[in-house]
């Protein structure tokens, strides 16, 4: 792997990153992370061997915090600082335009990039068979299946380009939508004729032919009743407005819930052929990580948490700033540090 | 202990906490609008509707996987998400008009063919799979695979429809199997704009608002779909319609085709040395 960073640290600082945007939308802290995502990015880019992204994420990025500004100013027509103003019977366009209603639009395209760009990081350091093996032990026929299938997408592909070429040679044109069935009845006929002559493979090879070990009602009743925990903690935290408890009683039906499908994963043996390690940079990431979740969210006298609930309506200001939240927060861009530091 | 009930619950509780999750705007009691902490709620709610698709997926697979699956099965999954992932990844490099997604187009024949417990793998997997492939994997991910899951589950409940009126294998099963794609076609960006609607909550006429009320909720929700995705999903619903009433019937003949060729069932009898090794 090239960006040499445990598949836990980097779901980790997945976490962090969705937590520390969805928490704040005070534009200074929201660019602090955006440069942190970029600066992980580019040295991901540089480390990989894959190539580059496909389409440009900054382009993009722009393009999205653009139409999500100009869109909210259209439609949005609340705030004091009026710039310009259309006539009220215009319908949807008409009344004022307000500089409050630009910035808040900016702010959301902003937390859009952000959880873009994160999970864009996150897609580009982790190789395939990474995220395949992050599949939990008790969904193994679902693992095979998508091994399978990712293992098939490049035949497939191929397989496509050939029929293509091949019908090509015997005069066939691309004019409407009917022409294409030459194309895609082979596909799906060779694609079925592999799949038994897979099936088969598997079978003669002693796939699934061994017994499970005991029943699984266990498991599944466990599971519904942490499903219905995790309801009920939903309803509480929503509907009856006891939030610290409704989100007590979620917390507690979802790793319930983890603990059955563990539980479950227990009776499935399961062979390694390789083995991840912590390192030293792991360390630093987690350490950024978890010096973030203090600034956010252990109550510190000296930290004014109160700059992250910023709000543009209904007159625009500027922003507060908390150095020990600014500083905190640049930890998320500690991956690039660790990359740059092995790359050297 | 006896198991059967346990699964038609499974069923019920998931989906439940699914169409709960995804509605979860229009339930929200009212009176907290516009103050902060209806503000903080606004940011943490799409975050808690994510985990609570995400959980109720997670056992919803657990729960179909254990009932649907063997060999045979495996493998042709394996294939068919395999062939759905390829169009998916040519539609990404080669974007197709307004919402218009070929995707759509195998699940729901697959689902109407094979059942409602292959056609939610094809739908969950399918989408899994190609964001993997594409780096599409996001918060965004488990709506999406939770609603494809639904397409595919839901056309088997046209099955006994269609084969009660005698129109199998006629003209009417594939208009009727192309009106049911449109229809997913609409309700899948209904159902998707759901997870980014709060998420770029304001206070426009258009957008969510902690605590508004369930009326004033579903007409802002009207009125932003209304602008923002009715076109995009028209384009999706037509892309369906046309592919499923084109392509429709010479892909049924193949599926039911390889379907009894995948039905067999290999039941192996001990040779009579095993036999008497046993008995020995």
């Amino acid at each position: 792997m090239s960006t040499q960073l445990h598949t836990w640290t980097w779901l980790t600082w997945l976490a962090a990153t969705l937590v520390a945007i969805s928490v704040t939308r005070n534009l200074f802290y929201l660019t602090l992370i955006l440069l942190c995502l970029l600066v992980v990015y580019s040295f991901i880019e540089d480390a990989n061997q894959r190539g580059a992204y496909p389409f440009s994420l900054l382009r993009f990025g722009i393009l999205v915090s653009v139409l999500s500004m100009l869109f909210n100013m259209l439609i949005s027509h609340f705030g004091e600082t009026v710039f310009l103003t259309l006539p009220e019977e215009w319908p949807l366009i008409g009344g004022p335009y307000t500089l409050e209603a630009l910035v808040y639009g900016l702010t959301n395209g902003l937390v859009l990039f952000g959880i873009l760009i994160a999970f864009t990081d996150f897609n580009q350091a982790m190789p395939v068979r990474m995220l395949i093996r992050l599949i939990p032990r008790a969904f193994f026929p679902v693992a095979v299946v998508i091994s399978i299938a990712v293992t098939f997408v490049p035949t497939t592909i191929r397989q496509f380009y050939q029929i293509k070429e091949a019908q090509m040679l015997r005069g066939q044109r691309m004019k409407s939508l009917r022409d294409w069935l030459p194309l895609v009845m082979p596909l799906l006929v060779g694609g079925l004729e592999r799949a038994l002559q897979l099936s088969e493979a598997m079978t003669a090879r002693g796939f699934a032919s061994a017994a499970p070990k005991g029943g699984n009602t266990a498991h599944r009743l466990a599971m519904v009743v942490s499903m219905l925990w995790v309801m009920a903690g939903w309803v509480v935290s929503t509907r009856a407005g006891w939030e610290t408890l409704g989100l007590g009683l979620i917390l507690a039906g979802a790793l319930a819930l983890l603990a059955a499908l563990w539980w479950a994963g227990r009776q499935v043996p399961r062979t390694n052929y390789l083995k991840e390690k912590l390192r030293t940079g792991d360390a630093i990431v987690l350490m950024g990580i978890v010096v973030i979740g203090l600034a956010l969210y252990f109550p510190f006298e000296w930290i004014d948490r109160s700059s992250l609930y910023y709000s543009v309506y209904p007159l625009l200001q500027w922003p507060d700033f908390d150095p020990w939240i600014g500083t905190a927060l640049l930890g998320l861009g500690l991956p690039a540090y660790v990359i740059g530091l092995r790359k050297r | 202990m006896k198991s059967r009930w346990l699964s038609p619950l499974i069923y019920l509780v998931c989906s439940l906490v699914g169409i709960v999750s995804l509605l979860y705007p229009f339930f929200l009691p009212q009176g907290t609008t516009g103050a902060q902490p209806g503000l903080q709620r606004s940011a943490d709610m799409p975050l808690m509707l994510t985990v609570l698709l995400g959980l109720a997926l997670l056992v919803l697979v657990y729960e179909v996987q254990g009932q649907a699956m063997n060999t045979k099965l495996i493998a042709l999954l394996g294939v068919l998400v395999a062939i759905n992932a390829a169009l998916r990844f040519l539609e990404v490099a080669i974007p197709g008009p307004g919402g218009f997604s070929p995707v759509f187009f195998l699940i729901v024949l697959t689902g109407y063919v094979y059942g409602a417990r292959f056609g939610f793998l094809m739908g969950v997997l399918t989408l899994l799979v190609s964001a993997i492939l594409t780096g599409g994997v996001g918060p965004w991910l488990p709506s999406q695979m939770f609603t494809a899951g639904w397409v595919g589950m839901s056309a088997a409940i046209l099955r006994p429809l269609l084969l009660g009126l005698h129109l199998k294998g006629q003209g009417e099963e594939i208009w009727i199997l192309a009106g049911f794609g449109a229809f997913w076609g609409m309700m899948y960006g209904v159902i998707m704009n759901l997870w980014t609607w709060p998420f770029i909550a304001g206070p426009a006429d258009q957008y969510w608002e902690y605590g508004v009320g369930i009326w004033e909720t579903v007409q802002r929700y009207a009125s932003y779909y209304l602008l923002t995705s009715l076109v995009w999903d028209i384009v999706r619903a037509s892309g369906n319609f046309l592919l499923i009433l084109g392509f429709g019937m010479p892909t049924l003949r193949t599926l039911r085709r390889f379907k009894q060729r995948f039905t067999f069932i290999y039941k192996p009898t001990p040779s009579p040395v095993a036999q008497s090794n046993l008995s020995g």
